[in-house]
């Protein structure tokens, strides 16, 4: 049956019991039902798969479930809160940046590790920031207009 | 005074592509389903002598093995063409699911299902093939020999799909004869990749004897059809949905997506349970429908002031081992190429040739691109020839409404001349054009036109329903795959309606309940399907009206549907009222919208690009694209400058990097997103989209349709530009640095900027 081992993820505890060898997108996927993440190459090439895990955005599909045992782990369907979407959530809506929706949860959680890490991103450190995550649909223009947007919102926040 | 036409209205599916509700194919679940894998040839042609599936299907957990013995044998086109083609047309009915010939590395030769995708996999390890491989075709230049071996000889004895598409007007040679200049090439083009972010996958359930499939197809109805055909099913007992959203298509799922949709509904035919299966990213590039490569030879020629007067054409386009949308392509391509100017003498002649590598089908642009890169070269050389700007010779020769043009519709209207005079402003044209000087950095500008078609002569038909609670219920065949055209067919509706956009529902995606519909595709969602719910809604509000002016003892002049009352009679009327009170008197509001009489309408587009050559690494650098497009009335502006943006970035790594390399073998090279070289965040220059409004008088509001012409002319824009800079015209693209320094060694421009002290940077 394998081991037993605790996840969490969206601040919540799971206590989990597969094979030891599965990514973290799959267990995310197909055993907390948590379809926001997308699979997109399962190579580590598209992003679809972003989370955000003890603070850095990675590549869920190339993540051994075992290395995410003990981590924070958040996904696209933990960014909302009480009060409501997220910044960057309400951004991506008003400036147009989702078309197909398939990369947006993986870009909005790039997005989010670079506004926690850097509170007014220039438009280079955007573009590196996000330049592991692929969108075919909007050319990523206003994706980068939405991220500036967020990163206004979050800073008049404070 | 519109409240929703132009408006900005935000995306209905965006709230739930943001939080991560939104559901695609790859996260459907149906209880007891099974898991599949193919095996695929590794032989770009082979027969198949033995299939032996017994260990396979002896493995515990396997619930069926299909192969060509034990499923159909019935051929078919794996795209909508087999339901919906232009008249006169035939598709190519080459396909089976599996066959016992393999035609491309990657083709399909058997799949499993298991009761898990391990074990799917393990089982395919299992199967004993015994091939014997056959010559492999690769270039279609090759495939047109008369002693060429013949890819699909058991049906017919050439190797041209479904035929060659002609087009004359006035005469020809009489007319390249009288030509004081003429220009004339063969551009070479790659093949791209639609490489859309959610792979190709379907879902099938087989029950009672009816089929259930989930699929990303843009065509849930013309992919009904093809099941009904393959497995000699009544259409009605098929539901094909999206589930709804679609995670991309341009282009590669007209139809079914990598064959997913049939294998999945053989293998639950054969296992009795719900099968699923998600291609690998290896196999959605290896084996789906790519952008047609080949050859395009180009003559154009015109008289002293500048005036065409000849344009001759052959494309010669490589389809791969199947036809799928090969003809229209071919069609597409000549249609495109003689609709941008005016040119009384005109000769066109393109197939698609079968050879054996992946085929290639529909991508956003459809023949378009591969056409003005071919027809913008020969501009642009004439141009130089003529000592004419060419902006100049553009806006001289430009198709005006109603000219004399070769295709079945007319030009209704045209905004060209404004797409090019504002592409050439807004890139500077007039001050940097011809400037490149003579340093290791050259900089250039460069143009492209070209136009498109919104739909092509097609019934669009829709239902509208009015709910019980004054909401508006749309039923339509076509699908959301990203482009936000439902949001743009809600706002027709409410304009339309006199409702609140929040009380528009509009169901798609679903064959169940919905009028038959060709799907989102060829750029005419938003025109043909606003044209039918326009016609709906209008007679729908009568219907209401009247029903009101009853009720209420007045005249139905007098009253008006605003924010969803009726209004302007003796009291307010709520329609949810109304529906219910019509309901016990015997009336039931709901109308049906025929666009019969919507034809084909031209949206234009002209780009110009600004680009830096490294003159030394031969890397092209785009600093800026410029997309000006005419795209009638925009519905919802937001949601236009989204399809040119996007567009403009697959036309520049058209024009600069995306080639997927075939080897001799037929394998090929670069099977996923890193080794094709996809652009990234990093690889986009500015972009500024320009919308040029014109009135369509036949369109909903006024609009045309944007979808596919974000790309259309990019790779001309930048091909100019980069002879803008260097003085080289490419005939071949991508421009890759090889590429790039080879040419220009061999102009001598590298050694030029050699002499002159350059230095190569190895980092």
């Amino acid at each position: 049956m394998g081991e037993q081992y605790v996840l969490k993820v969206n601040g919540k505890e799971y206590a989990l019991r597969t094979g030891g060898g599965q990514m973290l997108a799959d267990v995310l996927r197909d055993e907390l039902h948590l379809i926001g993440t997308k699979k997109g190459c399962c190579q580590g090439e598209c992003g679809a798969c972003t989370v955000i895990l003890d603070g850095k955005a990675v590549n869920s599909c190339m993540i051994p479930v075992a290395k995410a045992v003990g981590a924070d782990i958040l996904t696209i369907e933990g960014l909302q809160t009480e009060d409501g979407l997220h910044p960057l959530q309400k951004a991506f809506i008003e400036e147009g940046a989702v078309q197909c929706g398939f990369c947006t949860p993986g870009m909005i959680m790039s997005a989010k590790a670079l506004l926690d890490e850097e509170a007014n991103p220039t438009s280079a450190q955007i573009q590196e920031a996000l330049s592991g995550n692929i969108c075919r649909c909007t050319g990523y223009v206003k994706i980068e207009k939405a991220v500036q947007k967020a990163s206004e919102e979050l800073r008049k926040e404070g | 005074m519109k409240r929703y036409i132009s408006k900005n209205q935000k995306r209905s599916d965006a709230l739930s592509k943001v939080t991560g509700e939104a559901t695609y194919t790859h996260d459907i679940v149906v209880p007891g389903m099974l898991f599949a894998k193919v095996l695929r040839s590794p032989h770009a042609h082979a027969r198949i002598r033995k299939l032996d599936v017994s260990k396979a299907a002896a493995l515990p957990g396997v619930k069926a093995v299909a192969t060509w013995e034990n499923t159909p044998r019935k051929l078919f086109n794996s795209t909508g063409m087999m339901a919906f083609l232009y008249p006169g047309a035939k598709p190519a009915m080459d396909e089976y699911i599996f066959d016992q010939m393999v035609r491309h590395v990657g083709d399909e030769v058997a799949a499993v299902a298991a009761t898990s995708e391990e074990i799917a996999a393990e089982a395919i390890r299992l199967i004993e093939v015994e091939y014997e491989p056959l010559p492999a075709l690769l270039d279609p230049l090759d495939a047109l020999e008369e002693d060429a071996i013949l890819i699909h000889g058991d049906i017919q004895d050439n190797n041209i799909a479904s035929g060659t598409h002609t087009i004359r007007q006035g005469d020809f040679e009489k007319g390249w004869a009288e030509c004081d200049v003429t220009y004339e090439a063969r551009v070479k083009l790659p093949i791209q990749k639609q490489a859309q972010l959610e792979t190709h996958a379907a879902v099938a359930e087989y029950r009672n004897g009816e089929l259930t499939v989930w699929s990303p197809t843009q065509s849930v109805h013309g992919t009904k059809y093809i099941l009904a055909h393959i497995f000699d099913m009544s259409a009605g007992n098929i539901r094909v949905m999206n589930p709804p959203y679609v995670g991309g298509a341009f282009g590669v799922r007209v139809g079914f997506g990598g064959k997913a949709e049939g294998i999945v509904s053989c293998l639950s035919m054969l296992s009795g349970y719900p099968v699923k299966l998600v291609l690998t990213r290896e196999e959605d590039f290896t084996v789906s429908d790519t952008r047609h490569s080949g050859y395009v030879d180009i003559k154009l020629g015109a008289k002293a002031d500048g005036r065409f007067h000849a344009f001759g054409m052959n494309a010669y386009l490589n389809t791969g081992a199947y036809g799928t949308h090969g003809i229209e392509v071919a069609a597409c391509l000549g249609n495109m190429a003689t609709s941008t100017y005016r040119v009384p003498n005109i000769f066109f002649e393109g197939a698609s040739i079968y050879t054996n590598i992946v085929p290639a089908g529909a991508f956003r642009g459809f023949g378009n691109p591969q056409a003005v890169f071919a027809v913008e070269t020969a501009v642009d050389a004439l141009a130089k020839k003529l000592d004419i700007d060419p902006v100049e010779l553009r806006l001289k020769n430009r198709i005006r409404v109603n000219d004399e043009w070769p295709l079945s519709y007319p030009c209704s209207s045209t905004a060209l001349d404004e797409c090019i005079k504002q592409a050439a402003a807004k890139i500077g044209w007039s001050e940097k054009r011809g400037r490149a000087g003579q340093g290791r950095f050259r900089r250039g500008v460069g143009l492209g036109a070209g136009t498109h078609f919104c739909g092509y002569d097609e019934l669009a038909h829709v239902s509208l329903e009015l709910e019980t609670d004054g909401s508006l219920s749309v039923f339509t065949g076509n699908s959301e795959i990203g482009t936000g055209h439902i949001t743009s067919l809600q706002q027709i509706t409410a304009e339309s309606f006199g409702c609140e956009i929040e009380q528009v529902n509009i169901k798609y995606g679903d064959t169940r309940g919905t009028p038959y519909d060709v799907g989102c595709h060829s750029t005419r969602s938003v025109f043909a399907i606003g044209n039918a719910i326009s016609m709906a809604a209008g007679e729908l509000k009568e219907q209401v009206l009247q029903y009101a002016a009853g009720a209420m003892g007045c005249s139905a002049e007098a009253l008006s549907i605003e924010s969803g009352r009726v209004r302007g009679g003796p009291e307010e009327m709520d329609l949810g009222q109304l529906a219910r009170d019509g309901h016990i008197h015997k009336t039931h509001f709901s109308a049906e919208g025929k666009s019969k009489e919507a034809v084909t309408v031209t949206p234009w587009e002209a780009h110009a690009a600004e680009v830096e050559v490294d003159t030394l690494t031969g890397m092209v650098k785009v600093l800026k694209v410029v997309a000006a497009h005419d795209v009638g009335v925009a519905i919802n502006p937001q949601l236009v400058e989204g399809q040119i943006e996007g567009g403009v970035v697959i036309g520049i790594g058209y024009a600069t990097r995306e080639e997927m390399s075939i080897n001799e073998k037929g394998e090929v090279y670069n099977s996923s997103y890193h080794t094709y070289m996809l652009p990234t965040f990093a690889d986009t220059p500015e972009i500024e989209p320009v919308i040029v409004e014109s009135y369509e008088p036949r369109g909903p509001y006024g609009a045309k349709g944007v979808g596919e012409c974000g790309l259309v002319p990019t790779a001309a824009a930048i091909a100019a530009a980069v002879e803008d800079a260097t003085g080289v015209r490419f005939l071949e693209i991508p421009l890759t640095p090889q590429r790039v320094l080879d040419g220009l060694q061999a102009a001598c421009v590298t050694c030029q900027a050699e002499k002159e002290g350059g230095t190569i940077d190895v980092e």
